[in-house]
């Protein structure tokens, strides 16, 4: 054996205690306990809430987690490549108000939509330089820009949210397609290709490898700095598509969109749905997956008169406690 | 007193999917140095993780002085008198000697750190072992060597009883390694029990004497070393297996050159290094620790930045200046460290064997990986390496080093470079497993590939390489031919030509 010292004593205290199960692999039995968990939640969701499976009420959700899932499926990139990105709904409500603001001014309404697009992707491309090539803390980086787009959503907006009237824009966007409303079709298209192209193309693999061991991944010949500069304009890419679809819903934009509490939302859909907070794991579709459970239980917290703020905390608490898990199934691998 | 001192029995450990020690029952008496052998996944690390407390053993019991010891935790083993100094040093290169010595038990009046008092016994407590060392003076700017001494010196502040010592030579040079020779004379002097972990038999022969080797997680066998040849413990160590330590002298067909360095710097690490690499060319790159020959293969790939200098490559028939950031299309480089800087640990053995070679499996019709073409090749180069795995899903996390390794190898086999770099291609690895890889290299030179190989084996740098250059503080210092004899080539090294 070489010295790898990673093998905790408290983890290995555990698989003693139950000796029968050392070779079911304490490790596959947490790395299951998220889904295990979504899976009893849809369940009790569909015993307690009447019609709850039904093809209406799925659609329901699915519509209402669509701007969250599109949100995740950005973090999920830049997670996976080992960093983070806490500035995704100040930006999206950012992107979402320059739009609007656009349109109050007479402005065509694609144009309106491509404003939201390249604004959130140009702020994606100041945190991806800051973190790849001057070598920043994402962290750091990615919270100073949520304060400084939530900073200027109020200084433009004056704190006062900016209507969405243009009917071509809140029809096409909102339009149904067999019934089913187009950031639903969108989201499930989108979900499918990223996930394919995340898990298979090229740019997928070298993300995967930089994300686990970026060191290895440079002497491999990967450039790794190009590969994280991407994963932020990705995840600003997808934060102006997510303000499309949530400017079109709300009927307005306004800095309340990029809260505090949808952070939380978003890396509690993507942590949720089996993506690392340490680099290197996750799917799109986990993530995905992950926001409709978070979507599923705000709402019936809502549905409980349970308080905003305690929401918020057991967000946080499904954050801790999945991130807990993932150390843990960490350890047993060693 | 109760002998033996330490009384190890039936010590069982499980792993997932492995069985890493199977019922082992080892002893150690005060004022001896006993050796601790085997191969890679022997167990040898395992076992002393086990008595030190890092690991418990899933069966088995300790024994210290006749008395049962239950040592579950580094707290636990310390307590019974059991010092683990680590292969890879715990220790903080921020702070300074005695704050690392003193860390958890720095003496305080007042609740305040008394820092005079800790530099006084620090001093002292280096004094005892012969180090000269400043206790002010930061441990990143210590040599591996005085670094490893104050890892030892903080295990002797405990007084320890035993004292387990994993491979504690790996990172010296030889002066520093005949002080840490001396300092083991004087502990077993007083009647320490020492264990000597390590590979290396020359070591063994020289301070042990006495040996456990241990083979698949059992005791193979031991004795008293002056019972024992050298071929003895390498049978014990391999088993069955017969395998030749010499290397087969290949007849070289050196082509043209394809790699050419010119006057190469980097400030404080590198100066003006110029060299000739040729097709079917294995250049060995020698030269102590730190004399700059890890530093010039990353320069010359472009993981560190250089101040000056030109690289060439040939393509196409021609030479061509290169940007190193481009050096990645033509080297593929195994780097000495390669569970930091060779392995996706968790990934399979497929995603790690094919990752120098994805632009490659871009299928014809889609912007995707071909599964089909990737896997064919995974299982080629595996078969072709004799890798040993249950299937290619398996993370490379839980393989051998040796096999680890030849995972490496396998990546830039498949990418199939005209240049190779190899930094330490065979350290850490067992007899058999070293013997392969040689024998690896020097098909691929015999396929054309330009090899720089670097060694601190010296055995196997002059068993593989077709000519010499030593390094010593950055700079080439002598080009030696093929057959120059070891001492020529210790003496350029220490930079007497």
């Amino acid at each position: 054996m070489t010295s790898s010292g990673g093998l905790g004593s408290e983890s290995v205290t555990q698989v003693q205690i139950l000796p029968a199960m050392r070779r079911l692999s304490g490790e596959q039995i947490v790395r299951y306990i998220p889904s295990i968990v979504v899976g009893i939640a849809a369940i009790a969701l569909g015993l307690f809430v009447p019609d709850f499976f039904t093809a209406r009420n799925i659609i329901n959700v699915l519509m209402q987690s669509s701007a969250l899932g599109l949100m995740a499926i950005g973090v999920t990139a830049v997670l996976i490549g080992g960093g983070i990105d806490l500035s995704i709904p100040s930006v999206m409500a950012l992107s979402g108000i320059f739009g609007a603001m656009y349109m109050r001014a007479g402005g065509h309404p694609v144009l309106a939509g491509l404003i939201m697009v390249a604004v959130a992707t140009l702020i994606g491309t100041i945190n991806g330089f800051a973190v790849a090539y001057l070598r920043m803390i994402p962290f750091v980086v990615t919270l100073s820009m949520m304060y400084v787009a939530q900073g200027a959503c109020l200084w433009v907006t004056r704190a006062i949210s900016v209507p969405v009237t243009n009917p071509a824009f809140v029809d096409t966007v909102m339009a149904k397609i067999w019934t089913i409303p187009v950031p639903v079709i969108f989201l499930l298209l989108i979900t499918a290709i990223v996930t394919v192209l995340i898990g298979r193309s090229l740019h997928g693999r070298w993300l995967y490898a930089t994300g686990t061991n970026i060191r290895a991944a440079r002497v491999s010949g990967i450039l790794t700095a190009r590969v994280l500069f991407g994963t932020y304009v990705f995840s600003g890419f997808f934060a102006g598509l997510a303000a499309i679809v949530t400017t079109a819903r709300l009927l307005s934009a306004a800095a309340t969109m990029g809260e505090e509490g949808v952070v939380l939302s978003v890396i509690s859909s993507a942590v949720v749905g089996g993506v690392s907070i340490y680099g290197g794991v996750g799917s799109p579709l986990g993530a995905v997956i992950g926001a409709l459970f978070i979507t599923l239980i705000t709402n019936s917290m809502n549905l409980m008169h349970v308080s905003y703020y305690a929401t918020l905390v057991i967000k946080g608490l499904i954050i801790v406690t999945v991130v807990a898990l993932d150390s843990l199934r960490r350890r047993y691998k060693r | 007193m109760n002998r033996p001192f330490l009384r190890m029995v039936g010590i069982k450990k499980w792993f997932p999917g492995v069985q890493a020690l199977k019922g082992v029952d080892f002893e150690a008496d005060q004022g001896e140095v006993l050796a601790l052998i085997g191969a890679n996944g022997a167990g040898k690390t395992t076992l002393m993780n086990v008595l030190g407390g890092v690991i418990q053993a899933d069966e088995g019991e300790i024994y210290i002085q006749g008395e049962y010891a239950d040592i579950r935790t580094p707290l636990d083993a310390a307590e019974h008198g059991i010092a683990f100094v680590h292969q890879e040093m715990a220790l903080m290169p921020t702070l300074t000697v005695a704050e690392n010595m003193y860390i958890t038990r720095f003496p305080s009046r007042l609740g305040l750190i008394n820092y005079k008092a800790t530099k006084e016994r620090c001093t002292q407590a280096l004094a005892r072992l012969g180090i000269g060392l400043d206790p002010g003076t930061k441990l990143q700017h210590l040599s591996p060597g005085d670094r490893q001494m104050v890892e030892i010196a903080r295990a002797l502040l405990s007084e320890p009883q035993i004292i387990i010592l994993d491979e504690p030579t790996s990172s010296l040079t030889s002066r520093e390694k005949a002080r840490l020779f001396e300092v083991i004379g004087s502990l077993k002097q007083e009647g320490v029990a020492i264990i000597y972990i390590t590979h290396l038999l020359d070591e063994v022969f020289q301070v042990c004497e006495r040996a456990i080797v241990l083979r698949d997680g059992e005791v193979a066998g031991g004795g008293i070393l002056k019972d024992l040849t050298y071929d003895d413990v390498v049978r014990l160590m391999i088993g069955g297996k017969e395998i030749s330590p010499h290397f087969g002298r290949r007849t070289a067909h050196i082509g043209d050159a394809v790699l050419y360095v010119e006057g190469l710097s980097r400030r404080g690490v590198l100066q003006n290094v110029s060299f000739t690499l040729h097709k079917g060319e294995i250049l060995g790159l020698w030269g102590l620790l730190g004399s700059g020959r890890t530093e010039l293969a990353r320069a010359i790939i472009g993981l560190d930045p250089i101040d000056t200098g030109r690289i060439q490559v040939r393509t196409d028939g021609s030479m061509k200046a290169i940007h190193p950031q481009e050096a990645k299309n033509w080297i593929g480089m195994i780097t000495e460290k390669r569970r930091e800087e060779g392995l996706l640990l968790p990934k399979s053995v497929k995603i790690n064997v094919s990752l120098a070679n994805l632009p490659a499996l871009i299928s014809r019709i889609w912007p995707l990986i071909d599964d089909k073409r990737e896997t064919e090749l995974a299982e080629k180069f595996v078969n072709r390496l004799e890798i040993v795995i249950s299937s290619l899903t398996q993370p490379v996390a839980t393989l051998s080093g040796g096999n680890q390794q030849k995972v490496v190898l396998a990546r830039w086999l498949q990418r199939n470079p005209p240049i190779y770099i190899m930094d330490e291609p065979t350290c850490g690895l067992d007899v058999g497993v070293k013997a392969e890889i040689r024998k690896i290299i020097g098909e691929l030179a015999d396929a054309g590939a330009a090899i720089l190989l670097i060694s601190s084996d010296i055995d196997e740098m002059i068993g593989l390489s077709d000519r010499f250059l030593v390094m010593n503080r950055g700079r080439i210092v002598a080009e030696l031919s093929a057959g120059s004899p070891k001492d020529k080539l210790m003496a350029a090294a220490a930079g007497v030509v």
